[in-house]
């Protein structure tokens, strides 16, 4: 039992009066139905909602910003599809520690923030915010957080070590940090926050509500491909999401030698190129009757490739097939009109 | 199984010892139904974990158990602090039954410098109270003393080699928890919370009688001091019993019948190292075995109220357990072991589903196909959060740590779409915050052993019995 549990019965009549509704705004405000005949594809969900930023911290060549919203759905993924996280009476915020690389600005999706919610120095919540995508956040980690109503909260985000390949000046930066906030909340405050209806007629048709422009906040975008490096060779779209070729000459800055070729693909998510991370991937590369190369693509994270997925190849030739496996989509949660878009993502073919 | 409840004052902000009322379950429901009168700050409590005289006394009247007690000849009693299980009764399957309430004191001794033989002798005679009135047994006591690296720093000779007990530290690249540094650990379990309590108070000099028996006038508390107290509880009912003492406990969430808080039966025999293969098999502490112990929080809210129930399987135990409905309820269905031979490689797994099992990947971690940790680990709400006390033995402390390796799936995360913690077993729902190593010696040196013990000492300490 939460105390928040206790407190709504304790409350009596005044919260109990309000059953059915979520926080001070009304249910059918925040949550309305979802689009019918949602495509399997991005698509522009009933409405959304803009972010405060609380603070921004930094520690041990991190930077880390407090960052907060409404309480929302959201989906959790699962191989047989996905699971609706719906917003439960108790939730109070959506709450989003944002971390990136201080030199880079790169938001690394390996590093798992851990929260902790003091009030009085009584422990109020505690969790590991999930993974996410979000059209209007990009790649964030967040979770609805259940807050005791009004007051100053302190917010403690510790992050640890790397759990994914780095590369470039990001393979330096494993350090611990831990980040603390003072979080003053009232609803007011809370609701002055954008929350923007979708016009009827919009809401389900494919396209995305593009990025927030967040101050002080880097994005978690995936370069152009005019701006990856190497040479692009080409591109193909699956279950909407895109997939980007690249290929290095000399691995050696990847860790590979000096006559391999580092294959990068960069996949992201149509309109905003949101990163695609958290994903299996494997590749193959057919050359005649001949395979120059079979093998996963390693998710990395470099300065310039960002978040990636690699191999180091002996070379490409122009010819060459490549065939790209999606063995797992992205294992991120998805936010309204993200999450019908890159689940089923079948085998891309492209010549190189 | 009747459970002894307690009330604690409307206005405590925590969990500090003052006296409270015992109440019994059935009078918990009423409090429950009358729970809109109660201010916030009021939580129900379980006698174990409020502790005391009070708490006992509510007990004794409330539990109605016959406890057998013990003999007054000790001398059979095994070498071996940690053989319980021949102790403990088995389930249908033959899994052994954990003993249902625990009490963990943590001690310091109270004078820097090797201990005394006068100390030496108070521990023993104190130890052997509470075992001449409750039997060896889950029903009556079981109970280890075990001792801390830094406790033995107190010695010019360093352990022996045969012993392996390295300081605490963080397991995982994203933990950074609490390193307990106590002198000592007395580990109490009992399926009785009064024997539980019953012997912490007698240990503590508090009981010139316990059980009946007339009680030595000697206590641990004559050479020590408590300095910290964790309580918990395992077994069928108890979790969902006890939902309401604790914070972040989703509300009707936890099964009726689950054994542990995250709503999954463990312990499995199959899954279980032997009380042999966790000895220490030579040198002066020969019939003992290392012990680590850590506290880890458990965020039941994402577990309960946002995963469903093929992602609590799947990440429990494996995609595959949670695809084929392997798992009926907390898994009595599956006999004697979490049947992880079925699941398949976890880095496959975690390439093909983007999720690993937690019993998956810790199946990984076996020394001639047997598991390397005995878990006697239990749950709590003893600080006012939902929490499990990890307490496992292993010969060597890095037998649980190759352990805790493998459940870290740290090459799993770095070869799949399973994340440092996101699908990658059950990491994303806790969160470690204390972890202590210590040395669980032979009986006959449980009370304030030297680091490098001669024949002599042992005669010392036998003599003082």
């Amino acid at each position: 039992m939460r105390r928040r549990d206790a407190l709504r019965m304790l409350g009596g009549a005044s919260l109990a009066g309000l059953a059915g509704c979520v926080g001070f705004g009304t249910r059918s405000a925040r949550t309305p139905p979802l689009v019918a005949d949602r495509p399997d594809a991005v698509y522009y969900p009933t409405h959304w909602e803009g972010m405060k930023t609380v603070n921004v911290r930094e520690q041990n060549g991190y930077r880390c910003a407090l960052t907060y919203s409404y309480a929302h759905r959201f989906w959790l993924m699962k191989p047989s599809g996905i699971t609706k996280v719906g917003i439960q009476p108790e939730d109070s915020i959506h709450l989003m520690p944002v971390v990136w690389d201080t030199e880079t600005g790169v938001i690394p999706p390996d590093v798992n923030p851990q929260l902790t919610i003091t009030q009085d120095g009584e422990t109020v919540d505690q969790f590991a915010p999930w993974p996410m995508l979000s059209q209007p956040m990009g790649f964030h980690f967040g979770d609805n957080a259940q807050l005791d109503g009004d007051g100053t909260y302190t917010v403690n985000v510790s992050i640890g070590g790397t759990s994914t390949r780095r590369t470039g000046t990001l393979a330096d930066n494993e350090g611990n940090a831990s980040f603390s906030f003072e979080l003053g909340f009232s609803q007011a405050k809370l609701e002055e926050i954008a929350y923007t209806d979708i016009p009827a007629d919009k809401q389900g048709t494919k396209g995305a509500v593009e990025l927030m422009d967040m101050e002080m906040l880097p994005d978690s975008t995936a370069p152009k491909p005019d701006a990856l490096p190497g040479t692009v060779r080409g591109s193909a779209t699956s279950g909407d999401a895109q997939f980007v070729v690249t290929a290095i000459e000399d691995a050696t800055r990847f860790g590979g030698s000096e006559d391999q070729t580092y294959l990068a693909v960069s996949p992201r998510t149509p309109y905003n190129r949101t990163i695609l991370p958290m994903m299996s991937l494997s590749g193959t590369v057919a050359r005649g009757d001949e395979t120059a190369f079979d093998g996963y693509l390693q998710s990395t994270l470099d300065p310039e490739l960002r978040y990636h997925y690699g191999a180091f190849v002996p070379d490409v030739r122009s010819g060459d097939q490549l065939t790209i496996t999606v063995d797992s989509p992205p294992q991120t949660a998805r936010h309204e009109g993200y999450e019908t878009a890159f689940v089923e993502i079948p085998a891309m073919e492209l010549s190189l | 199984m009747p459970e002894c409840v307690g009330y604690a004052s409307p206005f405590h902000t925590g969990f500090e010892k003052r006296t409270r009322t015992c109440f019994p379950s059935e009078a918990k429901s009423s409090l429950m139904a009358d729970r809109k009168k109660i201010p916030r700050r009021a939580f129900l409590k379980s006698a174990v974990a409020i502790g005391g005289t009070a708490a006992l006394s509510a007990c004794l009247e409330r539990e109605q158990a016959d406890v057998p007690t013990g003999p007054d000849d000790l001398s059979s009693y095994p070498e071996r602090q940690h053989a319980w299980n021949e102790s403990l009764p088995t389930d249908d399957h033959g899994n052994v039954v954990a003993p249902r309430h625990r009490v963990l004191l943590y001690l310091n001794y109270a004078q820097s410098g090797p201990p005394t033989d006068a100390d030496r002798r108070s521990v023993e005679t104190a130890l052997r109270g509470v075992e001449h009135a409750y039997e060896r047994s889950g029903d009556g006591l079981l109970l280890t003393m075990s001792y801390s690296p830094s406790y033995f720093e107190r010695f010019d000779k360093a352990l022996p080699e045969s012993v392996s007990l390295p300081a605490p530290k963080a397991l995982s690249s994203f933990e950074d928890p609490h390193l307990d540094t106590p002198d000592a650990v007395v580990h109490l379990a009992s399926n009785h919370a009064q024997v539980v309590l019953g012997a912490q108070e007698a240990l503590k000099g508090n009981k010139s009688a316990l059980n009946g028996v007339e009680q030595p006038d000697a206590a641990l508390t004559d050479a020590f001091e408590v300095v910290d107290r964790r309580t918990g509880f395992i077994g069928d009912g108890l979790p969902a019993e006890k939902a309401d003492e604790a914070d972040g406990v989703p509300a009707d969430k936890v099964p009726e019948d689950a054994p542990l808080f995250m709503g999954f039966k463990s312990g499995f025999k199959k899954n279980q190292a032997s009380e042999d293969s966790v000895t220490i098999q030579s040198g002066p502490f020969a019939e003992g075995t290392t012990q680590h112990i850590s506290k880890l929080d458990l965020n039941l809210n994402q577990w309960y109220n946002q995963d469903d129930r093929w992602q609590r399987e799947a990440k429990m135990f494996c995609p595959h357990h949670a695809e084929n409905d392997v798992v009926e309820g907390a898994g009595d269905n599956l006999g004697t072991s979490s049947n992880v031979d079925q699941c398949g490689n976890p880095v496959e797994t975690a390439r093909e589903t983007g999720v690993v099992g937690h019993s998956q990947k810790t199946a990984e971690a076996r020394k001639d196909d047997q598991p390397l940790i005995l878990r006697r680990d239990f749950d709590s709400t003893g600080d006012g959060e939902a929490s499990v006390h990890f307490l496992a033995l292993q010969r060597s402390i890095s037998d649980f740590v190759g352990t805790r390796e493998a459940m870290n799936g740290t090459d799993i995360a770095e070869n799949s779409a399973v994340g440092q913690r996101n699908n990658n077993g059950i990491l994303q729902y806790i969160r470690t915050e204390r972890r202590g190593n210590y040395l669980v010696p032979p009986r006959s040196l449980r009370a304030l052993p030297p680091a490098s013990p001669t024949t002599e000492t042992e005669e010392v300490t036998h003599a003082s019995s």
